[in-house]
């Protein structure tokens, strides 16, 4: 069951710029199983997006860098390394992506079925008349009505929600063994974001695809992952199951984040709370933990040393120095107003 | 369908009104220049033959109703004889110096428009490279410095020290494919103002869409890097061009003053400075209302254009 179709390991990604090297992913490690759903949570600029582009292999070199030591196996085969034949069958055949800003993504200039076909016809030798039945066919499967006077019509005459569905058709126009799905729903409102996380999860399901979600709000995680990846400041701070990081969360980050979702379940009213502070500039990217300006059990270790990654069973685990047997014992945590 | 017809209509009124307003800017500004096309030439004339000079012409009337005057006879088509050149009217001069200035202008466009394209394209998908750099060198150099000075280079260089070409002319016989030897310097010296244009613009334009997402979507498709510019960024950065290449048109047909006198061409150009420093006002009157309408109806066509490049955009507001 659970065998490994992507394996993310030690990548690192900087961004050379005027100001210097911006480290935007600072070594991370992580696999998705056959058919499964990883999320990938954090707030903006934490490396999310960055990591989603490596796997295509959509990093423009330079500026960017992908830094010596990185792989990213995909059924064995490290993404990395592959010639310019092998990634044209991989990009669109084997790993699909969808952005966040479907109108942005979609070329204006074409229509919406040409831009289905072309997919379709560079991973399979089929006749345009062929494709454009099955672009057809495509619409009609991601909920499209009237697919067939749809496909000649161009991006801006469909609708956020619509546009964001032929992304997905597009995505899906080859039966790729493993989906990105980069902030899907981030430009579309609730309603319509739910739809859409309903039709991933469904496709998923028909067609044994494995799905990478990456998003800010662990609202839109909640019922479609089945493992859940934290991100901070270019590194994982915590991942797990879904029902790890939803009900025993570890990392005082993890926890601030799920104070930050607004909750159905609670009768008396909650208040939602925000975390402080912005997150840590990359450009020097701090010596200790990440998020030791932020966190309300700060201690003494964190802001010098990188914490210890903790593991606490069943692929759960946690980097922070609260659970760490190694620290200090006279070390506790201090609030910073204190300070 | 109603509605096309109606901003057509609209778009017409509109062109029309923008006419006469030139027409009368255009008639003020020449009433209110000191002297007139006479003065010089009645100087030593007896008076009794200076006033019957003034009277042939209409210039002894007062302003008012000359501009009546006119105006009628522009809504008749009938701009009036020359002042200047005795039997000479508009459409006569049109007919006669409008295909030279129009074969230099194509020739200059065919050769600058194509060869800026090209620089552009290899500028785009080469950045940073050394290509890169010589082209934006180049166009530097070719924007900045006048082709007055390149056509007097050219002059000097090919047709004085080496000879190959004819130093000033055009072909009087077959005026549209012969004697090339007189058009090949004129068309030089005036391309190189179109091949720095034209790949800078080009060059940002593609430069601005290789940044789109949907660039990347074709990327992540699989698509090569040349299946990715062939049909993702060059039909998308070909929208400005597309708008800038009737004015392009325009400016080439209407002639050009510079080139036309260094070599001397019997272009429109040339003709037409001539005749606004001799104050030949029915001929600038009616050069100046032919080459603005035929600007404003290329304003038109740029529109059209653009609906059919970006589907985006469609004529008022409706769908299709």
């Amino acid at each position: 069951m659970s065998e490994k179709l992507l394996e993310v390991k030690n990548l690192a990604v900087s961004y050379h710029g005027y100001a210097g090297e911006v480290q935007s992913v600072r070594r991370v490690t992580f696999d998705v199983n056959k058919g499964e759903t990883l999320a990938v949570v954090g707030e903006s600029g934490c490396g999310k997006s960055v990591t989603a582009k490596s796997i295509m292999h959509l990093i423009k070199v330079p500026p960017a860098e992908i830094k010596e030591g990185s792989e990213i196996l995909f059924n064995g085969e490290d993404v990395l390394k592959f010639d310019k034949k092998r990634l044209s069958q991989y990009r669109g055949g084997e790993a699909a992506i969808i952005f966040q800003d479907a109108l942005a993504a979609l070329n204006p200039t074409m229509t919406v079925g040409n831009q289905i076909i072309e997919n379709i016809r560079h991973h399979s030798k089929v006749s345009k008349k062929e494709a454009m039945a099955q672009a057809v066919e495509l619409l009609r499967m991601v909920g499209i009505p009237q697919p067939e006077s749809r496909v000649k019509q161009y991006p801006h005459e469909f609708s956020g929600g619509m546009r964001q569905r032929v992304m997905i058709a597009i995505a899906f126009a080859c039966n790729p063994q493993l989906l990105i799905a980069d902030e899907p729903t981030t430009a579309l409102d609730v309603t319509i974001q739910a739809q859409i996380v309903d039709l991933i999860k469904d496709l998923q399901r028909e067609k044994g695809t494995a799905v990478i979600l990456i998003t800010h709000d662990l609202g839109v995680v909640a019922n479609i992952a089945h493992r859940i990846v934290v991100m901070y400041s270019g590194k994982i701070v915590e991942r797990g199951s879904n029902l790890d990081i939803f009900h025993h969360p570890k990392h005082p980050y993890t926890n601030a984040l799920l104070e930050a979702v607004p909750r159905l379940d609670l009768v008396n009213k909650q208040v939602l709370t925000s975390i402080e502070g912005t997150p840590p500039d990359l450009l020097n990217p701090p010596k200790g933990c990440p998020f030791c300006t932020r966190c309300k059990y700060c201690m003494e270790i964190c802001c010098t040393e990188e914490p210890p990654t903790e593991d606490f069973g069943d692929g759960h685990e946690a980097s922070c120095w609260l659970y760490s047997l190694e620290k200090p014992a006279e070390d506790a945590p201090f609030t910073w107003e204190d300070k | 369908m109603k509605k096309t017809i109606l901003y057509f209509l609209k778009r017409l009124l509109v062109m029309l009104f923008t006419l006469y307003i030139i027409a009368t800017a255009t008639f003020f500004l020449l009433a209110a220049t000191p002297g007139d096309a006479l003065t010089a030439r009645v100087e030593k004339l007896p008076d009794i033959v200076v006033e019957r000079l003034y009277e042939k012409y209409g210039l002894n009337k007062p302003v008012m109703e000359r501009y009546v005057t006119t105006m009628v006879g522009i809504l008749k088509g009938d701009f009036g004889e020359s002042i200047i050149y005795q039997g000479q009217t508009v459409p006569n001069i049109i007919k006669e110096k409008g295909p030279v200035s129009a074969r230099l202008g194509i020739q200059q466009m065919l050769l600058g428009v194509s060869l800026g394209l090209l620089l552009g394209v290899l500028a785009a998908v080469k950045k940073g490279t050394i290509v890169d750099w010589l082209v934006v060198a180049l166009s530097i150099l070719l924007i900045s410095v006048p082709n007055l000075v390149f056509a007097l280079m050219l002059q000097q260089i090919f047709a004085g020290t080496l000879a190959w070409f004819p130093v000033i002319g055009w072909p009087k016989e077959n005026i549209w494919f012969g004697g090339w030897e007189y058009t090949v310097l004129p068309t030089l010296a005036g391309c190189f103002g179109y091949i720095a244009s034209y790949a800078r613009l080009l060059k940002a334009s593609m430069l601005d869409v290789m940044n789109q997402d949907y660039i990347l979507t074709a990327e992540s498709k699989g698509l090569s890097r040349f299946e990715v510019v062939r049909y993702h960024v060059l039909r998308n950065s070909f929208i400005p061009i597309v708008t800038n290449l009737p004015m392009t048109v325009a400016m080439c047909i209407t002639g050009s003053f510079f080139i036309e006198s260094v070599f001397s061409i019997p272009g429109l150009g040339l003709y037409y400075v001539n005749a606004v420093a001799a104050q030949d006002v029915t001929i600038v009157m009616g050069e100046t209302v032919i080459i603005s309408a035929i600007y404003i109806a290329v304003v038109f066509i740029t529109d059209i254009l653009y609906t059919i490049v970006d589907p985006r955009i469609r004529i008022s507001g409706g769908k299709k």
